[in-house]
């Protein structure tokens, strides 16, 4: 049922009226508590649309900012996920390299191999396995690429037993087994492996970027825009500067924006510090680690094939390369110490003098080019799992009270909306 | 209120919709195309007797440019294999290179260093440089396959080497020191029913990439069969391996290639050449392969004294160190054998 906001004309004969005194149009009504430009408005019907509207905008707005910090907390949980996957993923190709560099350099013994490196060689390919097996448990999205990945590091790993095998016997085909399983981990795990870097890395970086100070803003902006303006018009209609039910919904607001915005503006300046230090470093020193099994592996390769540095030695030079860019200046010492290794045994292979060579590349003794290269291989992979451990804590760190933020805010949107709903519901009791 | 619900209920189902969002799969590569199998190369001349006539050897005096060099460095650079098994192959036990092929190698290097003032030690003056088929004309100097033409890099090729005119046309050659065949390799139970290439129908058979062997074995001008399906592996014992794991049912190249590969695996067999009437068990070489000891073009006063070496080994006391070599590396899966006619004329 509705009313009209006019008073019913008395019937009665009145005297003229008098000239009408000039009436005072400001911008803010008296304070009077009575409804001021009563004319044909329907008041109560008024109030009722700006009920909704209020307790609608901020009901929203409530949902909105926590499904936003919600959202983020996913993200950030992802993005642990993910640098988690990335750095296991680069951890598979440093290892499979490095159990690359093992079986070629154990096989510069000849048919009698040292049982202590052979069972390194196991060691690490059963790592291989291992962190296969937890990628695919991990990324469902990795699973179609680490099947293929698993058909080529067991085959690889077949071959390297066949080439031991054959090698006992004497026989050169075994050296023809290990070149195969060889380039088998660099033309075909390795595009394999470099699909799944490239799609972590941009799966941990979309997700890093998945906190939204800016929305948050803008989306309290708005509804305290919308609040003022319902404010301004129960002003206009009710000469109350403040209608208090609004008032409070707008200081929720704005505090539950400034404090969501701040936290969010904070965990992505958090984001991006890691992405650009702690996830960095770990990415580029795996790759270093990468690259220096790979060139470990191509010194070897380069004695089993006797003589052919010319080929190999230029694959050692990019790889050398790729270490010197990316490693970190902890691990670059001990890489220094192995190059100066390295050029002996290329020099001694490029005069021909290959036993001399060999010896050396074997040579286990602990200022030896294989003790000082096992010396950066355990440096890189302990700055890997120190910056990648920190990375996923840290975005792991504040998820909890992102979740408690988003729970907050939305208890707080419906808090809000009540005092919207009394404010305005004050407002047509004084009418009534 | 209903309003308020609706709304409430679209933005949770928005909410687990996005928390639900997978990700893409990780692409997976394809696999890399199979090189495609080579095709007959158009020869602008013919390989006849004559091509096996290299430069007269004279007296065997080291004397000449390349031969100075050689002797002022007090280093031979030699390229061989080290897979391929009885011709150049790496010992495991010992880690030393030999065979067939290096045991030309070496009486080249005692030759030459042998009157020096230091005399001559193997792993001093001979420098061996591990290479591939496809490396042996491009490392004396020769094109490469895209045409191009590098400065040579060795002094010798010794890996098994067939002399033809082409190569003649890109460098030098020694005069013959083997005559090897091309002939077929087969997986076990195969041999028994074999008759020539045409029991090869729509079988696989694998030889190294670019190799000659697989244009021969599909020519029917020299009794191939064209419905052979070809494979191609970076060399001789990569075809084994491929043959070992099932992918190939047989190989072809050199005999004396064939026959290292066979003494490496049992179920492995190189059918034996027909004699008499006898048409299976048993094949006809597709080809001769008279191997030469390459050598950069122009260096002629080094063919000169290979060539010199050569006839030390294969016509003084009846061809005894040719027979020595050829007794204690090839006699067993070959059979035996006789040095082949030198010829000069160049």
């Amino acid at each position: 049922m509705t009313q009209s906001a006019a008073a019913p004309p008395a019937v009665q004969q009145a005297p003229p009226p008098p000239a009408p005194a000039p009436q005072r149009r400001g911008f803010w009504p008296a304070p009077t508590g009575k409804p001021v430009g009563a004319g044909v408005e329907d008041t109560p019907s008024l109030l009722n649309r700006l009920q909704i509207i209020g307790m609608t905008v901020v009901l929203l707005f409530g949902l909105a900012s926590a499904l936003i910090q919600f959202l983020s907390y996913q993200s950030d949980g992802r993005a642990a996920d993910d640098t988690e996957q990335l750095v296991r993923v680069q951890e598979i190709q440093s290892s499979l390299l490095r159990a690359d560099a093992l079986a070629t350099n154990a096989f510069l013994e000849g048919g009698d191999e040292d049982p202590e490196k052979r069972g390194e060689y196991d060691d690490t390919i059963a790592v291989v396995f291992e962190q296969i097996a937890e990628a695919a448990e991990a990324q469902s999205a990795d699973r179609d690429a680490l099947k293929a990945l698993v058909v080529v590091v067991n085959r690889y790993a077949n071959y390297v037993a066949e080439a031991r095998v054959y090698n006992r016997q004497g026989f050169p085909v075994g050296a023809e087994y290990l070149s195969v399983a060889s380039d088998s981990v660099r033309t075909e795990a390795q595009p394999i492996l470099g699909n799944l870097v490239t799609a972590n890395t941009d799966r941990a970086e979309d997700s890093m970027a998945g906190q939204h100070p800016f929305w948050l803003l803008l989306l309290g902006l708005v509804v305290l825009g919308v609040l003022v303006w319902l404010n301004l018009l129960l002003a206009q209609r009710f000469r109350r500067y403040l209608n208090v039910g609004v008032a409070i919904a707008a200081a929720i607001v704005v505090v539950t924006t400034l404090v969501a915005a701040i936290a969010a503006w904070r965990a992505d300046s958090t984001n991006d510090g890691l992405l650009d230090d702690e996830l960095q470093v770990a990415i580029d020193e795996s790759a270093a680690r990468t690259a220096g099994n790979d060139a470990k592996a191509y010194e070897s390769l380069r004695l089993i094939k006797r003589g052919s540095g010319g080929t190999y030695e230029p694959k050692w030079e990019d790889a050398a390369e790729i270490v010197e860019k990316k490693a970190d200046s902890s691990s670059l010492d001990e890489w220094e110490d192995y190059v100066d290794g390295h050029r002996q045994i290329a020099t001694l292979d490029d005069d021909d003098q290959w036993f001399r060579a060999r010896n050396i590349a074997i040579d286990e003794a602990a200022t030896s080019p294989t003790a000082n290269f096992d010396r950066f291989d355990g440096a890189t992979q302990a700055v890997v799992t120190e910056n990648g451990t920190t990375t996923t804590d840290e975005l792991r760190s504040g998820r909890t009270l992102a979740l408690i933020g988003s729970l907050l805010t939305l208890i707080l949107g419906f808090v809000a909306a009540v005092a919207v709903a009394r404010g305005i519901g004050a407002r047509r009791k004084e009418y009534a | 209120m209903n309003t308020r619900w609706k709304l409430s209920v679209v933005a949770s189902v928005v909410a687990v919709l996005l928390a639900g969002c997978g990700y893409d799969d990780t692409p997976v590569p394809e696999k890399p195309d199979e090189p495609p199998p080579p095709s007959a190369a158009e020869s602008e001349c013919d390989t006849v007797e004559s091509t096996l006539e290299s430069y007269d050897p004279g007296i065997g005096v080291p004397t000449g440019p390349t031969i100075e060099r050689i002797l002022r460095d007090h280093k031979l650079v030699v390229g061989v294999s080290a897979d391929t098994y009885l011709m150049g192959s790496r010992n495991p036990e010992t880690n030393r290179i030999e065979g067939f092929d290096i045991e030309f190698v070496r009486a080249i290097g005692e030759a030459l260093f042998e009157d020096t003032e230091d005399g001559f030690e193997v792993g001093r003056d001979i420098q061996f440089r591990v290479i591939t088929a496809g490396d042996r004309i491009p490392l004396l100097g020769g094109p490469d396959a895209e045409g191009e033409k590098h400065p040579a890099e060795l002094d010798l090729v010794v890996r098994n080497f067939t002399i033809n005119c082409q190569r003649w046309e890109q460098i030098d050659f020694s005069a013959e020191y083997y005559h090897a065949t091309q002939k077929v390799l087969l997986r076990a139970e195969l041999e028994e029913t074999y008759n020539g290439t045409q029991s090869l129908s729509d079988k696989k058979v694998c030889a190294p990439i670019g190799s000659t062997s697989l244009v021969n074995i599909t020519d029917p001008k020299l009794g191939g069969n064209p419905d052979i399906e070809v494979v191609q592996a970076t060399n001789h014992t990569g075809c084994l391996i491929k043959l070992q794991q099932g992918e190939v049912d047989a190989i072809t190249g050199d005999d004396t290639v064939l026959a290292g590969l066979a003494a490496q695996d049992p179920y492995a067999e190189v059918p034996p050449t027909c004699e008499g009437d006898q048409v299976e068990g048993c094949q006809v070489p597709i080809t001769d392969e008279p191997y030469g000891i390459g050598v950069p073009k122009g260096q002629e006063d080094l063919v000169r004294f290979v060539n010199y070496v050569l006839e030390q080994m294969i016509i003084e006391d009846g061809g005894a160190e040719w027979r020595r070599a050829y007794n204690r590396w090839l006699a067993d899966p070959l059979g035996p054998g006789d040095p082949p006619e030198l010829r000069y004329g160049r």
